[in-house]
This record gives structure tokens, C-alpha cells and sequence, in this order.
């Protein structure tokens, strides 16, 4: 027993520490202290940047709670026209990267953009600036990032007892009470989980912040590098970004509490039918979000896209849809791969605080922003280097820098926390009741493993492979800096259109991507079915 | 428990240093062998790319590129030390020309072919990189709204008249940040300051975060004037010939229009030094830098090269002759300035 939980113990810490490696070399940077920069950053422009950004974090933070999990229980709980197929359409928002989506909005919604001018010229209503104050870029982000609520709440309402809320409707609580008081309180779990990927996307944000020029924690974290190129100054801050991921995680674990809550019976049947103007209007709600979030922002890519896809198309496409495939899916199953790995149930991760400190040091990642995590690799390298030469080696720069195993394994650093949280999700379902019964049945671990865990923790895996998938696909600021030759992705090249205002050339990368990310919620969604199926 | 965490981080230690000594023994004999020239760019590639080719039609040496943002690549630059691939770095903004010659990861490289094509202003002083294109930033105005008469310098757009009519790009983009670097250079910090103050008090909106949205935002009435470099109103005239704006030349009474510059430098540790200067060369010819300014309508470096007919058409103007590398010396000073004034 002690020995198994060592060599456990030494596999976990290995994976888990290597994933958690920019962290350290973010935290490391405190030994090169710059009084200077820090005395001007904190008497000039901290206090207002930290207000910001938690205002940012609040109203971004309630919104993705509210409207993802209440999307997820309509869809789950209630029947109402075209449920079907919105139910899979929300999930589409996900393709679209956070800048692309933001860059629309602005588009139609900025003062000179369609919408303002409609209202001016036809409704004779006063022209606002939409980027002054927080709530435009707030509902930006909500838009954005909700489907991480909706998807994790959407499954583990999926597994809530039916027979509970039948048992509510009995003792006549009204549907709206059944939702606040049984239904919510069972996916607490699952909406602090999205929520937290939320906040910590959120925090790590460049691109959505710059285009409405709304300055968080991260503007001061490249304005210490690009600015006042202190690289040192610039992880200092970011370690502070750790420092807030590693407190969001820990309130995430107390939201939690104590209780588990186990997989139960799975029926497709619905407590609740909406029919007539109910039904109707419940439908134009959902419908209303996936215009907003998908639709419309799809048709002014395919506008934009369909003008200039003549200029802009070439054999060069054919390498960019191959490397976003392979580096996509390879980092998916790479991060998959350990992230099931650290989430695997087990009696020594039970007993160990090490295990668990060294697992959550491997999830913050997440919070960095792509670039401070890319460098951070390059300085950890480098560190490695350093040592190698002290022992009479030579530098591995140059070999590693540039390297295909460098990138994915930055893509490995900064996705853990998605695929860990969706996957350790899966794994609490397990009641221990079927571990008990296969001890006693005399099965090893690694049947356990093999034909108990793994198979329970299905949806999970899935679930966290997509979103990884997805998150790669879009990631611009690793992959722009770390790509070995060749390697360029559709991401980097919607990125150099438009950051030089070719954006009707960039619509059409942009919509491969669409395409390329919608085929991947297909695949999931099969399988996701699948298993549902088979469990 | 402790002694099992020395185990475990001594043994992720080992691992680490263990396959990082493998993959030096397997590619050790994998060095650069051909004689292509291999750059660092910061300028998009869709710029670079006819250039390169033409190059390479013309003296046969092929070129290989690695795209990327102009901070995160010096860094990289600088990481890779004398292991590095890259001959040449290629930017946009002579500030961070500036900074990568002053962590020192460019080669002196003065030739009479540089000298005689590319004026000194453009250059640095010790040779270690050359400006290659002119990026003019200047005022653009409603000519619906405003008479030229009305426009005169950077620091009248921070007069009352201008309350409330005024757009400008956001602080954080380099153009900004040599702009107002320009402004120290010419009027000292406190003169600086009360003009970025100025600008800020007639804002008509938020910092855009691009040119174009400047342009937009005075198109839709939100605003009159603004700040642009002149190669955005060329995209925006070409797609809309008929639109109600102009430019205006900033300052020719006085210290000339505030210009900045896309440029290269041969790398410290380049491999194919020869190489790379003579890209450098080539992209200072006649030839080369007419493609190089009509990609993108911005102002040849070289001043023997007319500029392209639609950038032609705005006329000529007087040009601020502070030498570049100025603006990368002033820009933390003009950073700290804009944050403390409010300019965000």
C-alpha cells in the first residue's frame, strides 16, 4: 500500500510540476526586485486598475452565472419549440474567438457602427460612446463565455433525479421555485466550475480589453514589458494574477462544500412542457442569445468573408488548416492524456496535501496571459540551460526554442485547468460504492481504472478534450511567439489581417475556424451521445 | 513527507536536464548549412513576402521568415543568444529598433550603398539599423465640418476649440508613444504634458484602438479631427474614394510632421552576416523600396524613390528631422506621462 502510493505519488508530482512550470518561473522572478517601476505602478495606476478589473470580474462573473445556468436548465428540464437543435446551437459561440466576436460588436454596435446610426438617422435617438464605462465589454464577455456555464450546468442537470423535482411539483412549488431552491443548489458545482474557467479567461484576456480600450490588471502587466521592458516587473505582476486564480480556485472548492453529489438516473424525459405563448417565448429568449452570441456575428464574417474570399484564398491555406489540425489535436490529447492522469480517483491523492497542492499548482496556468506564459517557458528553459552549462553541457536554446514539443507544451501548461476541472467534475460522480465492490470482487487497479473509471469519467474527458480543442484552435499569443518555422496557424493569420485593418480578408480565416470548431462540437456531440447511451 | 518531496523534485529535475542533454546530442549535427538568410519580422506577412520573393528572384538567395509581435520576438532574440537562427530583425517603430540595438542584438553596419539611399535621421548613429519605410503621423479632418485654415500644429488640437471634437487612438500603440516622444523632444516634459492634457479634456470618446476606428468615429459624426498615420486614410480612400475627409500637415510652420519609421538590422549573432546585409541593401534600392512603400502606402525611405501615385496626390511636406533613436530613449518618459495625464 505505502509503497504503490509512492511511485503514484512520484508520477503524479512529475506530471504536475512540469505542467506547473511558468508559474514558478513567474514566481521566481521576485528575487529581481525593481523598486523603481513598482513605487511609479503603484502610485499611479494600480488602485484604478485593480478596480476595474474586479468590476469587470463581478459583472462578468454574475452574468455567465445567470444566463448559462439558466439556459442550461431550459434545456435540460423544459420542452419548448426548437429545444432540440438550440440545445447543440449554443454551444457554437465557443468557435468564435473572444476578439473576433468582440470586433463585431464594435462594428455594428460602436457609434459609427450600423446599429447607433440606425438609431440616430431613423429613431432620432442621441449617439452614445458604447466603449465609456464597463457594461458594454461586460456583456461582450457574458456573450462570449457563457457556454462554459451552460455546458458544465447543462450536464450535471442531465444527472439530477427527476424524481426530486417531480417530488417538488407534487408539494406544489412553482416551477420558477423548484429552480432556486432543488435544481440550482445540485449545480452549484458545475456553474462554480464554469464560472471559474470564466473568471480566469477573463483575467488573462488581451485581446477583447484592447479593442475596447478597457484597462485591467493585464494592461499593466504589458505596459511593465512592451512600455518599460521589464520582463521581471511584468511576471511580478502576473504572479499576482496566479496569486488571484489560486484564491478564485480555493472559494471554487469551499462553493463545493463537503457534499458530493453522485450520478443518478438519466431519463430523457422532461418535468416541465412549455407550450403556447410560454413555450414561444422561452424559445425567442434562447433564440435571442444564440442570434446575439452566433448568428449574428457569423453573418457579418460570412459578408466580410464572402467579398474578399476571391483575394484572399490560396494553396497556403492548406498548410494553415494542416498545422491548426495537428497542433489542435495534438495538444487535446496530450492535455487530456495527464489531465486524466491527475483526476484519476485514488486513495493516496485522498490522503496527500502534496498530491493536492502540486495538482492545483498545475491548473493555474490558465490565468496567465498567453504571452507572459510563452516567455515564462523561454526563461525556464533558458534556466535549464544555465544549469547544463554549469555541468559542462551547452546551451539547449536553440533546440528546444522554436520546437514543436515547446509549443504543445505550453498549450499542456495553459489548458490543464480546463480539462482537469471537467474531468475531476466527472470523476466526483463516482460513487465509492463501485470501488468498494470491485475491491471486494478482487479487481486491480488497473482494471479499476479500465473498465470503472475511465468509463464513468466518459462525458468528462470528452467534454474537457473539446474545450481544450477549442481553446487551442483560438490561442494566438503562445503560438505567434513559440511556432516553429512553417507552423503558422489561421489564428495568426486573422490576427496579421486585421490588426493591419484587412478584416474582410481576416473574415475568412476567421470562418474556417468557425467551421473547422463547429466540426469538433459534432464529433463531441456524437460521442457525447454515445455514451450517455452506453452508460 | 519531506524527504519523499526532495525524491520527486529532485527526479522532475533530472528528467527535465536528462532529455534536454538528449535532444542536444540529436541535433547537434543539424546546423545551418545553406547560405539563405533567415528573418525576424514584426512587419505583417503579407508585407514582406512579395519582397522576399523578389529578392530571391533577383540574387538567387532564398529567404526564410518567422512572423511575430515586435516585444515577444526581441525577447526571444535576446533568449537565443549567439544560438539564434534569425540574420536579421525586421520592425515597425523606430522605439523598438531602438531597444533591440540597445540590448545589443544588432551588428554595426555602415555602407556607402545604406548612406546614400536611406537619409541620416532614418539611421541610427552607430549603424545598427536602418529605417526602411516613412509612416507619417498627422492630423485627418471632416471636410464637412472643419476648414483646413481652422488646423495648424499637434499641440492646437489641445486648445478649447477642440473640446469635444477630438479623436485619438489608444496610448498603448507605439505610433502614440513616438508621437508623444516627438513632443518632449521638441517642447520639453512640461510642455508635453499640458498638451496630452489638453487632448485628453477634448476627447469626444474613449481611445479607438486603431486608426481606422479614428476615422470611422469623425466619418459618423462622433468626432472632427483626429491623429492617423497616413498609410490608414490611404486604405480607407482607396475603398472610398468619395469620403468627406482630408489630411492636414501637422507643424510646417514649426518642427515638421512627426514621422516614424519600419525598419531592419543585421542580428548580432547572424550566421550569414553577408547575407543579410545585402537584403538589407537590396531593401534600401530603388526597386525594392518601391514595393516596399506601395504595399502598404506608406513613404519610401529612400528619397530617390517617388512614392506611389495615390500617396503622391496628398502633396509633399516638411518632415520633423529628430533623429528616431529618440524616440526609443524618450518613450518610457512619454508612457509615464500619458498614464499620469489620463491618456488612455
Amino acid at each position: 500500500m505505502e509503497k504503490h502510493c509512492f511511485k503514484s505519488k512520484i508520477w503524479i508530482s512529475i506530471v504536475a510540476l512540469l505542467v506547473a512550470m511558468p508559474i514558478f518561473v513567474v514566481a521566481f522572478s521576485w528575487l529581481l526586485p525593481e523598486h523603481e517601476l513598482w513605487a511609479y505602478f503603484s502610485e499611479n495606476i494600480l488602485s484604478a486598475l485593480i478596480s476595474s478589473t474586479l468590476i469587470l470580474l463581478l459583472g462578468v462573473g454574475v452574468g455567465v452565472t445567470l444566463l448559462g445556468t439558466v439556459l442550461a436548465y431550459l434545456v435540460v428540464m423544459v420542452e419548448f419549440p426548437g429545444r432540440k437543435w438550440l440545445e447543440w446551437a449554443l454551444f457554437l459561440p465557443f468557435a468564435i474567438p473572444a476578439y473576433v466576436l468582440a470586433f463585431v460588436y464594435l462594428g455594428v454596435f460602436d457609434y459609427s457602427g450600423y446599429a447607433q446610426v440606425w438609431m440616430r438617422e431613423v429613431l432620432g435617438l442621441p449617439g452614445f460612446d458604447i466603449r465609456a464605462g464597463s457594461w458594454a465589454i461586460i456583456l461582450t464577455f457574458v456573450l462570449v463565455f457563457y457556454p462554459y456555464v451552460y455546458m458544465m450546468t447543462r450536464a450535471s442537470f442531465k444527472r439530477q433525479k427527476v424524481s426530486m423535482i417531480e417530488a417538488g411539483k407534487l408539494l406544489g412549488a412553482s416551477p420558477i421555485r423548484v429552480f432556486f431552491k432543488i435544481s440550482l443548489p445540485l449545480a452549484r458545482p458545475a456553474a462554480a466550475a464554469g464560472l471559474l474557467v470564466t473568471l480566469m479567461e477573463t483575467l488573462a484576456d488581451f485581446g477583447v480589453v484592447s479593442l475596447f480600450n478597457y484597462d485591467t490588471f493585464t494592461t499593466a502587466i504589458y505596459s511593465a514589458w512592451g512600455d518599460f521592458r521589464s520582463i521581471e516587473v511584468a511576471a511580478q505582476l502576473a504572479s499576482l494574477l496566479v496569486l488571484v486564480a489560486f484564491f478564485l480556485i480555493y472559494f471554487e472548492k469551499k462553493a463545493r462544500g463537503q457534499a458530493k453529489y453522485y450520478s443518478a438516473d438519466v431519463t430523457n424525459k422532461k418535468p416541465y412542457q412549455a407550450t403556447g405563448v410560454m413555450g414561444w417565448f422561452i424559445t425567442l429568449f434562447v433564440f435571442g442569445v444564440f442570434m446575439l452570441s452566433f448568428a449574428m456575428p457569423m453573418l457579418q464574417l460570412v459578408i466580410w468573408g464572402w467579398s474578399s474570399v476571391a483575394d484572399e484564398w490560396s494553396v497556403k491555406y492548406i498548410d494553415l488548416i494542416t498545422s491548426t489540425s495537428i497542433l489542435t489535436i495534438t495538444a487535446a490529447l496530450i492535455t487530456v492524456a495527464l489531465a486524466t492522469v491527475l483526476a484519476l480517483p485514488g486513495r493516496c491523492k485522498q490522503a496527500s496535501n502534496w498530491l493536492k497542492s502540486v495538482i492545483r499548482l498545475a491548473t493555474l496556468g490558465y490565468a496567465l496571459p498567453g504571452s507572459v506564459m510563452a516567455v515564462g517557458l523561454l526563461y525556464g528553459i533558458n534556466q535549464v540551460s544555465l544549469i547544463n552549462i554549469h555541468f559542462g553541457g551547452e546551451s539547449i536554446n536553440h533546440v528546444i526554442y522554436g520546437s514543436i514539443a515547446l509549443l504543445l507544451f505550453a498549450y499542456v501548461s495553459r489548458f490543464m485547468a480546463i480539462a482537469y476541472s471537467s474531468i475531476e467534475a466527472s470523476a466526483q460522480q463516482i460513487k465509492p460504492v463501485y470501488t468498494q465492490s470491485a475491491r471486494l470482487l478482487g479487481a486491480s487497479r488497473m482494471r479499476l481504472v479500465w473498465q470503472v473509471y475511465l468509463p464513468m469519467m466518459t462525458p468528462g474527458i470528452l467534454a474537457g478534450g473539446l474545450l481544450v480543442a477549442v481553446d487551442v484552435m483560438k490561442e494566438l499569443p503562445a503560438t505567434y511567439l513559440l511556432r516553429p518555422f512553417g507552423w503558422d496557424t489561421l489564428a495568426i493569420q486573422v490576427y496579421e489581417l486585421s490588426a493591419e485593418g484587412l478584416y474582410e480578408r481576416a473574415a475568412v480565416p476567421a470562418l474556417i475556424m468557425v467551421i473547422f470548431g463547429a466540426m469538433l462540437m459534432g464529433v463531441f456531440q456524437y460521442l457525447d451521445k454515445k455514451s450517455s447511451k452506453t452508460s | 513527507m519531506s524527504i519523499k518531496t526532495l525524491v520527486s523534485s529532485t527526479i522532475v529535475f533530472s528528467v527535465l536536464a536528462g532529455s534536454a542533454t538528449m535532444n542536444v546530442q540529436a541535433s547537434s549535427s543539424v546546423n545551418s548549412q545553406d547560405d539563405s538568410v533567415t528573418v525576424y519580422s514584426s512587419r505583417k506577412e503579407h508585407l514582406i513576402k512579395p519582397l522576399f520573393e523578389a529578392f530571391t528572384k533577383d540574387t538567387g538567395t532564398k529567404v526564410e521568415y518567422l512572423t511575430g509581435k515586435g516585444g515577444a520576438l526581441i525577447e526571444r532574440l535576446k533568449l537565443e543568444g549567439a544560438n539564434t537562427k534569425a540574420d536579421m530583425f525586421m520592425t515597425v517603430d523606430a522605439g523598438n529598433l531602438w531597444y533591440a540595438g540597445s540590448q545589443d542584438l544588432f551588428q554595426s553596419v555602415q555602407t556607402e550603398t545604406l548612406k546614400n539611399n536611406i537619409p541620416a535621421h532614418l539611421r541610427d548613429p552607430q549603424g545598427l539599423w536602418t529605417g526602411l519605410s516613412i509612416r507619417a503621423r498627422t492630423i485627418v479632418y471632416s471636410t464637412d465640418r472643419v476648414k483646413p485654415e481652422e488646423l495648424s500644429t499637434y499641440a492646437d488640437l489641445a486648445t478649447d476649440k477642440w473640446k469635444g471634437k477630438l479623436c485619438l487612438r489608444t496610448s498603448k500603440k507605439v505610433y502614440t508613444k513616438s508621437l508623444v516622444s516627438s513632443l518632449i523632444y521638441n517642447h520639453g516634459k512640461d510642455k508635453a504634458a499640458d498638451i496630452v492634457k489638453g487632448w485628453v479634456d477634448n476627447l469626444a470618446a474613449t481611445p479607438n484602438a486603431k486608426d481606422s476606428h479614428v476615422m470611422s468615429a469623425i466619418l459618423s459624426g462622433q468626432c472632427d479631427v483626429g491623429l492617423v498615420n497616413t498609410y490608414y486614410f490611404g486604405r480607407l480612400i482607396e475603398k472610398n474614394p468619395t469620403a468627406p475627409l482630408k489630411l492636414f500637415w501637422a507643424n510646417q510652420d514649426t518642427t515638421g510632421v512627426h514621422v516614424n519609421v519600419s525598419g531592419a538590422g543585421v542580428t548580432k549573432h547572424a550566421s550569414n552576416a553577408k547575407g543579410a546585409t545585402q537584403l538589407l541593401e537590396w531593401l534600401s534600392s530603388a526597386k525594392a523600396q518601391a514595393i516596399y512603400g506601395s504595399l502598404n502606402k506608406e513613404y519610401p525611405a529612400n528619397q530617390n524613390v517617388a512614392s506611389d501615385d495615390v500617396v503622391s496626390a496628398w502633396g509633399s511636406f516638411k518632415q520633423d528631422d529628430m533623429n528616431l533613436s529618440q524616440a526609443g530613449i524618450l518613450q518610457a518618459d512619454g508612457v509615464r506621462l500619458m498614464q499620469i495625464q489620463g491618456y488612455k
